[in-house]
């Protein structure tokens, strides 16, 4: 289904996808990154958005920069609010519909259905300017649906949602993927993902540096050197404890001396001393921050191992 | 191309543009000529025997001044706003969405602007009274459909390349080019678009004196000769700019 052979995208002197290759059948996959990983750069590569600057994008066999008939295939939710104050949903999903060149009545009934499908229905006839966040978000996944594509990319498709709202959504995409739609699905939020697919792709600095099912994306983060940091005023108190022990790669001491970056291969040894060292020198540590605990940290480890760093 | 889906477009178009503040400036653009050629008739009382500098008047107003600040404001911005709003990735995610959505913008703009001058033109002949007439009004009316089809394009292209400062170029063009350079008597100013425009008004309306004192700005040619420049110019204009959105990466959102 998709095809990318040493792709990448600069945008001037910056460099937006770095050398990604990968191939992708039919089924759900997530994009996970943290904010300005590349994802969106990625997706716009695959709607023929963006042409790379080097390699070779393949969607569905063709090149969606020079092929825009493909577009009829593959439904986008983008990141990026909508609002056209004084226009309905109904209004704009039909609109969307019609400018694939279906016809008047078609675009009508397609557009009633999809909005039915993410419970717009009863609103749907109000101007979008009286909605909230949730309801655009809606009418944006509405809008992606309602030409019946074969591939749905979803960037943050739960941005603005409440809790009900992303059961609901969750349920849909997870439908739709049964039904033989197959999905993309960018987030910077890993379980959100977790719960449609176990397929990822984890990009970071524009660069593809796993992918995989959960636990093979474990595994890789397991053998590869990560950070933790603790933050607090008595943190320059556990260096002569650290100093000891095999297990620790490096010690930073940073920000006047309140924050304590330790590089090590396997955290839980710290996890079993830590509490120890804390309560016997009756030490104050405010902040305990693992790889685990923040996305940055854990592409901060793959990056390490994409570099080759990890044992 | 579907010309339905393009009408499509044109209605959407109109629908969401349907504001109070379009319309307000729609009115002001129809109030302004009015006022001033109001205002000139209270003030003249020798309007009949002044027949031609009226009509100049009347074609200065309307074709050259309310059809390009209407242009400028509903043409120009036409792709800018939606790649600022973040909506034009929506739009070109469509199969021929870039094509139908420039071209359903550049009719809509036409639409706008030519409607305000031909209900100012109409209104302004009425007031004129002996001094207007109905040969006046009509050919200030097509003047203004031309005017409007000719610089819609224009200020279409200019939008299409310059994405970012588009009102800031189309008004420094507008007013170096066809306000400046299109007054200058010399061969340069038969590419402007005004220069067609006051051509094709000395022609039909057949001021000798007119045409005497402004031969050459207003052009000399025929106006079979001045209506396909103009028209071929208009397709010209609006196919670069179709071409130019085609292959142009234009912005859809921050970077994630």
């Amino acid at each position: 289904m998709i095809q990318l052979e040493k792709v990448s995208k600069l945008y001037g002197t910056v460099i937006g996808a770095n050398d990604l290759t990968v191939e992708l059948g039919a089924g759900a996959y997530g994009i996970v990154g943290p904010n300005g990983s590349g994802k969106t750069t990625l997706i716009n590569l695959l709607t023929g958005q963006l042409r790379p600057t080097l390699g070779k994008v393949s969607v569905f066999a063709q090149d969606p920069w020079r092929n825009r008939k493909l577009l009829r295939r593959i439904g986008l939710c983008p990141a990026t609010d909508v609002l056209y104050p004084n226009v309905s949903a109904y209004e704009w999903v039909t609109y969307q519909v019609r400018l694939h060149g279906l016809s008047q009545a078609d675009s009508k009934q397609w557009a009633t259905e999809s909005l039915a499908q993410v419970q717009m229905t009863e609103n749907m006839h109000r101007p979008m300017g009286e909605y909230s966040l949730g309801m655009r978000q809606r009418t944006k996944i509405a809008q992606a649906l309602a030409h019946r594509p074969e591939l749905l990319i979803l960037d943050e498709p739960y941005n603005g949602l409440d809790p009900v709202g992303r059961h609901q959504m969750t349920q849909l995409l997870i439908q739709l993927s049964e039904q033989g739609t197959s999905l993309l699905f960018a987030s910077h939020v890993l379980h959100e993902i977790e719960e449609i697919t176990s397929s990822f792709l984890l990009i970071h600095g524009g660069r593809l540096l796993a992918s995989g099912t959960a636990s093979e994306v474990e595994q890789i983060i397991a053998d590869t050197p990560q950070e933790v940091v603790l933050i607090g005023p008595d943190v320059p108190k556990l260096i002569p404890h650290l100093a000891d022990q095999a297990w620790v790669d490096s010690i930073q001491l940073l920000a006047e001396r309140t924050e304590l970056r330790i590089g090590l291969r396997d955290p839980s040894n710290l996890y079993h001393s830590v509490a120890d060292w804390i309560s016997n020198d009756q030490l104050q540590i405010d902040q305990f921050q693992t790889a685990n605990s923040n996305l940055t940290a854990v592409f901060e480890s793959l990056l390490r191992h994409h570099r080759g760093e990890s044992k | 191309m579907n010309p339905l889906l393009i009408l499509n477009v044109v209605r959407f178009e109109i629908r969401r543009s349907l504001s109070p503040g379009r319309i307000a400036i729609w009115s002001i653009l129809v109030l302004f000529p009015i006022a001033l050629v109001a205002a000139l008739r209270l003030l003249s009382s020798r309007a009949a025997e002044n027949a031609e500098a009226w009509g100049m008047a009347l074609y200065f107003l309307v074709p050259e001044v309310v059809c390009l600040l209407g242009l400028l404001l509903w043409a120009t911005p036409a792709v800018s706003t939606e790649v600022e709003g973040q909506t034009w990735i929506y739009l070109a995610m469509r199969r021929s969405g870039r094509n139908l959505v420039l071209i359903g913008k550049y009719l809509t703009a036409v639409l706008w602007s030519c409607s305000a001058a031909c209900v100012a033109t109409t209104v302004c002949t009425i007031i004129m009274g002996s001094a207007g007439g109905l040969q006046l009004w009509f050919v200030i009316c097509v003047l203004s459909l031309l005017s409007c089809l000719a610089h819609a394009a224009l200020y279409i292209l200019i939008g299409t390349v310059f994405f970012r400062r588009t009102m800031v170029t189309a008004v420094f063009y507008t007013l170096l080019i066809e306000y400046g350079l299109a007054f200058v008597p010399a061969m340069a100013n038969r590419l402007t678009i005004n220069y067609r425009l006051r051509g094709l008004l000395a022609e039909w309306m057949d001021w000798t004196t007119a045409r005497t004192v402004t031969e050459n700005i207003g052009g000399q040619e025929s106006a079979w000769v001045h209506i396909v420049v103009l028209l071929a110019t208009s397709i010209a204009l609006v196919t670069a700019s179709i071409l130019r959105l085609t292959w142009t990466e234009l912005p859809t959102q921050q970077e994630g």
